[in-house]
């Protein structure tokens, strides 16, 4: 768990807060997405958590423990970091890219080995093709996952990213999301993402903060900062199609009734999710879908009714 | 003439191998001591701004005096012979060691050194184990123009009394002795394109993974 409670941020004495009494709370397992336009202090704040940059006010409490009491590099040691650019470290292989935390910890070899196996094998790449190779061989979706699994090396509780998919294509990049998403549902973590990515927050944020000018305008459920944006601000931000968005928070299987659709019905899986559902309707000019399985098989029907009530 | 400059070196083997061993000595020596003060010092300096801003100021300095006056210089403050030879040389090799690690060391990739800040590596981890290591490939290159100078620069020694291979270009000037001259000029030619040719092939292959697509 993350506790900020009243930090400030403020360059030089007497300066503009960068981040201005801020108060956050990043539940244990949870996912928290910080976003807001460029300026809003979402990286300030999440730097301080690691302490690459010092707070002037206020604390920050990191599993129990307050991160200004304890020296910043072991702290960094166990709380994963992700970056944009990944900051793969060239010279090395990616098997001592991975290692590299481990190493500081000093883990010995074998265990090392084994934890960079388990690594490439939970990021989808294979070990026996990337021990060996350096990072310029890699494509840039590789080198994210390769990233991904350097930061959770040591199996740290906490992992901080900042817009770690946002040098990637948009098509790998909606993949990596996804990836992602069910990396963090078989390693529980703490993650807290900085991202200038709607869709992004939505995709993996259980929760997300939206900030302007150091402070947290509206921190909530994706659902609920879609459906019930707390002012002009965030609904100026999520844009007017924020209620087509919130339509990607819930799957056919949410909306769908066992009814049987009419004959010619054109079919949508069970698990897309409302927002393509709606998108197959318009296509169709239709206001009723088949729902298959992945069988293929005619489980129920979806209506348009149905999507615009969820 | 150059049969007779290759006959006089037949000729004359004990002369010539001293001068090419004391030119090699005095350029050798004086290669280390460059790389022995400057790797050092542009590790020293790469985290305080201030000193470094200063450092590289008066290297930047020293490197526009030509190598004629900076071997002038040492005869009033050292005298004369192969010890001022091989302190001028030293400042001569110095510039272009001290400044490739310096802006190799400083010009490493940003985000792979917030990644091991990020990642709990102290200063001194990330100095070693990052900006080192992908700063030799620069400091390797200013090794190597330092080498090619010092080489060509142990040519002027004799003016102060330092021997080497220039001997035999400034008796060949003194006596008008064209082959004497070409005695000392073409081994000289030679050993700095060699040296430059290895140097630049040895970079290839020890960096070879940081290039190879």
């Amino acid at each position: 768990m993350i506790t900020m409670e009243h930090v400030t941020k403020r360059y030089g004495e007497g300066g503009a807060a960068s981040v201005d009494d801020l108060s956050l709370t990043v539940p244990e397992g949870s996912t928290v997405a910080l976003i807001g336009p460029s300026g809003c202090g979402k990286t300030t704040t999440m730097r301080m958590i690691n302490r690459l940059i010092d707070p002037t006010e206020g604390r920050i409490i990191v599993n129990g423990e307050d991160v200004t009491k304890v020296d910043p590099v072991i702290l960094r040691r166990h709380i994963g970091y992700v970056i944009q650019q990944v900051g793969l470290f060239p010279h090395m292989t990616i098997a001592q890219n991975i290692a590299a935390v481990p190493r500081l910890l000093g883990w010995d070899e074998a265990r090392i080995r084994n934890r960079t196996d388990e690594l490439l094998h939970l990021v989808g790449l294979d070990p026996a093709e990337m021990l060996k190779r350096y990072p310029r061989q890699l494509s840039g979706g590789q080198r994210q996952r390769i990233g991904v699994a350097r930061a959770l090396a040591a199996d740290p509780p906490v992992l901080l990213m900042d817009e770690p998919f946002g040098a990637i294509d948009p098509i790998a990049r909606t993949r990596l999301q996804d990836e992602f998403r069910q990396i963090l549902q078989r390693v529980r973590k703490t993650v807290v993402l900085v991202t200038h990515d709607l869709d992004e927050a939505i995709r993996l944020g259980d929760r997300i903060a939206i900030m302007k000018s150091g402070r947290i305008v509206q921190y909530d459920t994706p659902d609920a900062i879609l459906s019930h944006p707390a002012d002009a601000f965030v609904e100026n931000f999520v844009g007017i199609d924020r209620a087509i968005k919130r339509l990607s928070l819930f799957t056919v299987s949410d909306a769908m009734t066992a009814d049987r659709p009419r004959d010619g019905a054109h079919p949508v899986a069970s698990t897309s999710n409302l927002r393509d559902a709606l998108a197959l309707m318009v296509a169709a000019n239709s206001d009723v879908l088949a729902v298959v399985d992945t069988a293929g098989t005619v489980t129920g029907r979806l209506t348009r009714d149905a999507i615009f009530s969820v | 003439m150059l049969i007779t400059a290759f006959n006089w070196i037949v000729n004359n083997q004990p002369e010539f191998l001293r001068a090419l061993g004391q030119h090699l000595v005095m350029s050798g020596v004086s290669l280390v001591f460059a790389l022995a003060i400057g790797l050092p010092l542009a590790v020293l300096i790469i985290n305080r701004g201030g000193l470094a801003f200063a450092v590289i100021n008066s290297i930047n300095a020293l490197r526009t005096i030509p190598s004629l006056a900076i071997l002038a210089i040492m005869m009033p403050l050292l005298g004369i012979g192969l010890w001022p030879s091989i302190v001028a040389l030293t400042v001569l090799a110095l510039p272009p060691i001290l400044l490739n690690a310096f802006i190799g060391l400083r010009d490493v990739d940003p985000d792979a050194v917030e990644a091991a800040i990020g990642m709990g590596m102290s200063r001194g981890q990330v100095l070693r184990k990052i900006r080192i290591p992908l700063a030799a490939p620069a400091m390797f290159a200013g090794a190597r123009t330092a080498a090619v100078q010092v080489l060509a620069g142990a040519t002027l020694a004799p003016f102060i009394g330092g021997g080497g291979l220039g001997d035999f270009i400034a008796v060949g000037i003194s006596m008008m002795d064209m082959s004497r001259l070409l005695v000392g000029a073409i081994p000289i030619a030679i050993l700095a394109l060699a040296t430059e040719f290895t140097l630049g092939l040895a970079e290839k292959i020890f960096f070879a993974e940081r290039t190879s697509a």
